[in-house]
């Protein structure tokens, strides 16, 4: 059971971003993509959910075999791909709760039975450490960084795809909500689940630890390896890898 | 014989009617309002024996009431009164069983002399539609009055006179009803309420002419006197060619009111909405919100204005007003506006005309959210703010329902729209 990347060459109406990206992600692995700013991460990760501001030139992109290149975002989805989103959107008028149970039923034949849900719903806001009153808020409007983070983590934890893209799930989190939400990823970890951690730093992969890390520069995948080459991007940030790769084919 | 105060104001009326040509509204230049293709000479005011109707049950359903009338075309066909403390019965009977009551409010706020329609109306209504609620007492159930048109052809020269006295609460809701024909009718209406002092009125006008070629062209005007209160909810989902003003006059100390107004358009609709919050006196507050959405080739303009007179000081009211296009074809204008005469008042106002977001709706979708439902949880979250704001659970449920199948028929439009969007951004 794979998420397939082959080839990908990404455009929006201004310029091409993505340059020809092949990347594998098989249940039970943790990988981490790493970039500097512009490099084309949050386009990869728009890419792989449908986003209909990007176009795919070239490539594929398959799910357990299937070819998801032009399906739509609800078909990924339900397909068992998932993304946590970097700026996620405000939905007004719908409750956390209401906007969860939409998306529990989307992948049902059946819908979920109100007790079934509800016991659900609290165990993960226990181990993300929500307050119960949030769940009748409309979805992220007025949320803080933090929150909007830690619903992107519930709506993850709630759905359990095959395969989760955290964008930027770090950025903006102090230390404690980074623990937390750190805490709630590694708890869905397991053989039954792939993880893309998209990141700039390193940060989020002191509690997240991946099994595998791609640079990402200029939309080209231009370094790969184990969990040590964060440790090493760490120390000598990414000027070293540019050099290393000779400008990152710029 | 109606006694003259009726009487003459027909007669003098009527000169007006028959002086003035048909109008065309006209407002910064590109927004036109016009009766072109109405043709009133070819309608008449028909009349029936009784009520039968699928529609009334529909809409209004079992829900129990204090009185229920109902108007088909040009006379009251059902009447019933469920509790004896209220008076309510067609506004002719009223004006020969109550003459000194209705003669004290009577077109007190309506000129017949401000158009050719409103003239129209006071020369000749027929049937009409009288509410007295007398001093002190308090009714639950809702007070329910209906305008039925049942078949192309009609025209209906609608009055409705609504006395609400001191320190009295009550319900009122008037809903303005056909199914969906082919063919020409009119609507022409002239709606007032009192509210005496300490009065709490909620009052709710739910409109759907369905898909005939109707032509809605009223006049509805609220006075809330010193320390009374009233929400008012105007809901507009159906008509050809609507063109309303609606005023609420907030005309003494202390007096307060809650204007919250919705509309949905589709197919060739044409909205021409003007509201009012007055304020005729000191120490009175308003609060307004309006929000529609459109869809097909329709047009709905909203304006709204607050005016606050002379000698009224310490007024705190304010305005927003929010419009939706949900198709490349509709066209619309959310105006807000503002006339202060006097200084140490607090008026505010704010509009938008949107769309609908499609990084939203990308969102909703990588949920696993067809595009079709998250396009109706959008729009029915959109409306959610006013809907919520009715404080009617029955009237609350009719739109929701309404609204979601109204969506569902524009389904494809919409999505056309979303994807040029997408594109363009």
């Amino acid at each position: 059971m794979t998420l397939e990347v082959q080839n990908l060459h990404v455009r929006t109406e201004e310029r091409e971003i993505l340059h020809g990206v092949d990347l594998v992600v098989k249940k039970g692995e943790t990988h981490a993509l790493m970039g500097p700013n512009g490099s084309g991460k949050s386009t990869l990760a728009n890419t792989l959910m449908g986003n209909p501001s990007y176009e795919i030139t070239e490539g594929r992109i398959l799910l357990n075999g299937e070819d998801l290149t032009e399906a739509d975002p609800d078909e990924r989805a339900r397909a068992g791909l998932f993304m946590a989103f970097q700026y996620p959107a405000t939905i007004p008028g719908v409750s956390v709760a209401n906007f969860l149970r939409m998306a529990v039923n989307a992948k049902r034949e059946e819908p979920i039975k109100v007790k079934e849900f509800g016991a659900m719903l609290k165990e993960h806001m226990d181990l993300l450490k929500i307050d119960r009153a949030f769940t009748s808020r409309y979805l992220n409007e007025g949320f803080s960084g933090g929150e909007k983070k830690r619903a992107e983590i519930l709506q993850l934890a709630m759905l359990q795809p095959d395969f989760a893209v955290l964008d930027e799930t770090d950025s903006g989190l102090d230390i404690d909500a980074l623990r937390i939400v750190s805490e709630g990823v590694n708890a869905m970890r397991g053989e039954e689940r792939g993880f893309l951690i998209i990141t700039h730093y390193t940060r989020i992969l002191n509690y997240v630890k991946p099994d595998f890390v791609h640079i990402l520069i200029n939309g080209r995948i231009v370094r790969e390896g184990g969990s040590e080459l964060a440790d090493e991007l760490e120390d000598k940030g990414y000027e070293f890898v540019r050099e290393e790769v000779g400008a990152g084919g710029a | 014989m109606a006694p003259s105060f009726v009487e003459d104001r027909r007669r003098a009326a009527l000169e007006v009617y028959e002086s003035q040509e048909v109008p065309t509204w006209r407002r910064s230049g590109f927004w036109t309002t016009s009766l072109r293709g109405l043709d009133v000479d070819a309608l008449e005011p028909k009349r029936y024996d009784s009520l039968d109707s699928a529609i009334v049950r529909d809409h209004l359903g079992d829900e129990e009431h204090a009185a229920l009338i109902v108007q088909q075309g040009a006379n009251v066909v059902h009447c019933d009164v469920t509790d004896e403390r209220i008076t309510v019965m067609p506004l002719e009977q009223a004006v020969e069983e109550h003459p000194d009551l209705v003669e004290e409010h009577f077109a007190k706020r309506l000129p017949y002399e401000e158009g050719k329609f409103p003239a129209g109306t006071a020369a000749f209504w027929t049937g009409g539609v009288f509410v007295h609620v007398p001093a002190g007492v308090q009714i639950e159930k809702p007070i329910q009055a209906v305008w039925l048109i049942e078949e192309p052809g009609t025209v209906q020269w609608a009055h409705t006179l609504v006395v609400v006295g001191e320190n009295a609460e009550c319900k009122v809701r008037e809903y303005f009803l056909a199914p969906d024909f082919d063919g020409q009718a009119l609507h022409a209406g002239a709606f007032e309420l009192y509210a005496k002092p300490g009065a709490q009125v909620h009052l709710a006008h739910y409109q759907d002419w369905g898909s005939g070629d109707v032509h809605d062209l009223s006049v509805r005007r609220v006075e809330v006197q010193r320390d009374a209160h009233v929400k008012w909810v105007p809901i507009h989902l159906g008509g050809r060619l609507t063109k309303q003003t609606l005023d609420i006059i907030t005309a003494e100390q202390g007096s307060d009111m809650r204007h919250t107004g919705m509309y949905f358009t589709e197919r060739d609709e044409h909205l021409d909405l003007f509201t009012t919050d007055k304020h005729e006196a000191g120490h009175t507050t308003g609060d307004t919100v309006w929000k529609g959405a459109l869809t097909g080739e329709s047009r709905a303009s909203y304006e709204g204005l607050i005016h606050i007179v002379p000698k009224a000081p310490e007024v705190d009211t304010y305005l927003q007003t929010h419009q939706m296009l949900l198709s490349p074809k509709a066209k619309g204008d959310a105006i807000p506006s503002l006339i202060v005469e006097v200084d140490n008042v607090k008026a505010s106002h704010g509009g938008t005309v949107g769309e609908l977001d499609p990084e939203q709706i990308f969102y909703m979708m990588t949920r696993g959210i067809s595009r079709a439902e998250a396009v109706r949880v959008l729009v029915e979250g959109y409306f959610e703010e006013v809907v919520q704001r009715l404080d009617d659970p029955g009237l609350e449920d009719l739109v929701r329902r309404r609204i979601s199948e109204k969506l569902a028929g524009a389904e494809d439009q919409v999505r056309e729209f979303i994807g040029e969007r997408a594109e363009a951004s």
